[in-house]
């Protein structure tokens, strides 16, 4: 085959943010917002030419003039140009403006002829068939790309987990909780096949804690209160504590050490933001969601052992042992520690009172979660680990597959055996 | 997006990000990009000396290029910047890559921000420059003809016989069935463009395309390149030195006349170079974009037609053939579909 010695491209296109890069690398080439911004003139001209009703009115190239990405955040701002997002809850809405998406995001952005290159795309877990088939016509019939295998997010997010030192068998079940901007899902994974009827969802995620903090700003007065102070305040001064009153002692105790400040920077002038208890209150919302939501009470580790509790029985101890993190919103320090000892004491004290009513002996459930330094790209990253290696391309389906079945073929893709 | 930019962007950000934001310290980097054409390239630190960045480049055709200078040509592209950019020799190459560099950050930072940019800018162009240095040999013998031919009748057998015979120059930059064919003669340089399409409906859209590219030079571009196709059969200039299948159905030649006004010494010339050695990727990219195009028409279609046979569906009719009004729940809301 001509395309033997390209390397796979990778391509994770999320809700908020599209990652793309090339298999065997360390952290995606490119990462920005999964928008695309059109010319509004040439949509009225679609319109106008709809009435009309014939195509040979329209030979422009309107179809070429558009935006992704940071550029089209960019042209939006300007009078010309519609911002649209065409993937919404992790699902591919406008395939219109998905397509030119990736035929801008392959050409212009990675640089590469599709035919000469595997493809690895992302999808989340329930994602309709429909949607598969219709990427993989997109794919094959537009990009005439080499071959293609859609792997689910969450298996993509265990494999990059392999990295870290803590696990030792390279299986392909567990827990995986994926907290990105939007949404946090806690998806259970028994052999490579995600158990759907399991899965949870948290309303509550990087965009909560930002507003959270935004909040505690606004509430304390501070000189600066845009969303952008929060969101760097987020990112640079935020980890997860071991017991909110007690680090509130420690707070009053050490004021020097605890409280810190953030420096906004304006082009002419500079502001000094305070940053106090939000340090840790922030990503308490996770634990405690009572302190910043209504509606939403239950906390992260009970929803994750409600999870493992309504999966099938025989996996329930491998869930356990591997809780995956991945996305950026489980990045704060300590998240994961916090998470298993939470979770251990719901879990022991549930093999206790069953001992207590039994009276036999249990052996014991090992709860074990796992932070890894790719956490913030993990689908991405796994996906760019799994499509490196050389059995890659035997389980992707080639150009010719996919001329001789159609696109059912997408149907079912044979999972990765592990190595 | 009608043109697909000549430099390669992620080189352009992954050394910018390098060179401008090295606030963090020299961390280790490793990354393979690819660009066009099988063209490969990796960026990675040395293990030792983290301010050095080694940059490599692997081009299929690089053997044909060799042939043609495109070291020299290349070390006197990048001889500019000697100092921060060195070009390795020899033994030095790295393994597996046909031409490498190294960029000192800790020379380099010593420089203004414009000489920091215009590395950047000039690696970024590295395939564009490898590339460039047949075109740049073909136009240079152009400009050797020309001047020996200046006064002399051409339309003389002789001359004429001593034309036929020029040598081609010949880049096979995917395999032996893509090629590029140049040949120079006093008063113009053919390029010809062999392809091969992978898929029939990719042929017919390409057929079109080009049939569009004839044409616009008719109307209204007549400064433009004379544009040839030819199916099939290669064009009589290169028939001695097309190699691979001669008789395969899927393959296309474009030739392309150059006169004297490209050939125009300097930036034209240049530009001229940029954009004719990404003619394929060019057609290729239209060839999808115009696909993708009949595909949201396709899509808009099937969405008018099936609002038609929505509105075709029948009334809720009960037994007698009376219509039945749809039931309501407590709250006042419809069971109704059509109001989804």
């Amino acid at each position: 085959m001509s395309s033997m010695g390209t390397p796979a491209v990778v391509m994770d296109n999320g809700t908020g943010l599209t990652k793309l890069g090339f298999a065997g690398n360390d952290s995606p080439s490119f990462v920005f917002p999964t928008a695309i911004a059109t010319s509004s003139a040439s949509s009225k001209g679609g319109r106008n030419a709809r009435n009309a009703g014939n195509v040979a009115s329209k030979r422009g190239l309107e179809d070429l003039d558009f935006f992704i990405g940071d550029e089209a955040l960019e042209a939006a701002n300007g009078p010309n140009y519609g911002l649209s997002y065409p993937i919404k809850h992790g699902q591919i809405e406008d395939w219109d403006h998905m397509e030119r998406f990736w035929e801008s995001s392959i050409f212009k952005y990675l640089r590469c002829e599709p035919e000469d290159h595997y493809f690895l795309l992302t999808e989340p877990p329930l994602n309709p068939p429909e949607n598969r088939e219709s990427t993989a016509e997109i794919m094959f019939e537009s990009f005439n790309c080499a071959g293609l295998y859609i792997a689910v997010q969450a298996v993509l997010a265990l494999a990059a987990s392999w990295t870290s030192p803590k696990v030792q068998d390279r299986s392909l079940s567990g827990t995986v909780i994926d907290s990105g901007d939007g949404v946090t899902h806690v998806i259970p994974v028994a052999e490579g096949y995600v158990i759907g009827t399991a899965i949870k969802n948290i309303p509550l995620a990087g965009r909560d804690i930002t507003l959270f903090i935004q909040q505690l700003l606004r509430d304390r007065g501070e000189v600066d209160t845009s969303l952008q102070t929060a969101e760097k305040i987020k990112q640079q001064f935020c980890y997860v504590c071991p017991d909110v009153v007690q680090e509130f002692n420690k707070f009053d105790q050490y004021p020097q050490e605890k409280f810190a400040q953030y420096i906004v920077e304006y082009t002419e002038r500079k502001a000094t933001v305070d940053v106090g208890y939000e340090r840790f209150l922030a990503p308490e919302i996770f634990f405690n969601p009572e302190i910043c939501s209504s509606d939403y009470l239950t906390p992260l580790p009970t929803v994750v052992d409600q999870v493992i509790q309504s999966s099938p029985i025989d996996v329930r101890k491998k869930l356990y042992k591997n809780i995956v993190l991945s996305g950026g919103s489980t990045m704060f320090k300590d998240f994961g520690k916090r998470l298993q000892r939470d979770l251990k004491g719901i879990v022991n004290e549930r093999v206790h009172r069953s001992e207590q009513l039994s009276g036999v002996q249990s052996s014991g459930v090992d709860v074990q979660v796992i932070s890894h330094k790719k956490q913030r790209y993990a689908v991405w990253f796994g996906g760019s680990l799994l499509a490196q290696t050389a059995e890659f391309k035997s389980y992707c389906y080639t150009k010719s597959e996919y001329d001789e079945y159609g696109p059912g073929i997408v149907r079912n893709f044979s999972l990765f055996s592990v190595p | 997006m009608l043109q697909i930019e000549q430099n390669n962007l992620l080189i352009q950000k992954t050394l910018s990000e390098r060179v401008f934001d090295s606030a963090d310290g020299f961390k280790s980097l490793d990354r393979i990009i690819t660009d066009f054409d099988f063209t490969t390239y990796h960026i990675s630190t040395l293990p030792d000396h983290k301010q050095l960045v080694l940059v490599s480049i692997y081009l299929k055709c690089w053997d044909d290029l060799n042939k043609y200078g495109v070291v020299e040509y290349l070390n006197g592209k990048y001889a500019e910047y000697a100092g921060p950019l060195a070009v390795l020799q020899g033994s030095d190459l790295e393994a597996g890559y046909n031409y490498s560099l190294v960029l000192d950050l800790a020379e380099l930072a010593g420089k203004d921000d414009e000489f920091k940019q215009k590395v950047i800018d000039e690696l970024s162009f590295l395939k564009r420059h490898a590339m460039a240095a047949p075109f740049e040999k073909a136009f240079a013998r152009y400009d050797e003809l020309a001047k020996t031919y200046a006064n002399a009748n051409t339309y003389s057998e002789e001359i004429q016989a001593e034309l036929q015979n020029e040598k081609v120059l010949v880049i096979k930059y995917r395999g032996s069935d893509e090629s590029i064919y140049i040949k120079p003669s006093f008063d113009r340089v053919t390029v010809i463009f062999s392809t091969v399409f992978q898929d029939e409906t990719d042929k017919i859209f390409g057929r079109v395309f080009l049939q569009e590219f004839v044409d616009a030079r008719k109307r209204s571009v007549q400064t433009a390149p004379q544009v040839l196709y030819s199916h099939k059969d290669a064009p009589l200039d290169i028939q001695n030195v097309v190699e691979g299948s001669k008789d395969d159905e899927n393959k296309g030649y474009i030739t392309f006349v150059l006169f004297p006004r490209h050939l125009v010494k300097g930036d034209r010339r240049d530009n001229c170079i940029s954009h004719i050695q990404f003619f394929r990727n060019y057609f290729h990219y239209h060839i999808k974009c115009s696909k993708a195009y009949m595909h949201s028409r396709m899509r808009f279609r099937v969405k008018e037609f099936l609002k038609i046979l929505n509105r075709a569906k029948p009334e809720n009719v009960d037994d007698d053939g009376k219509a039945i009004e749809n039931r309501k729940t407590a709250s006042g809301r419809r069971f109704d579909i059509a109001s989804r």
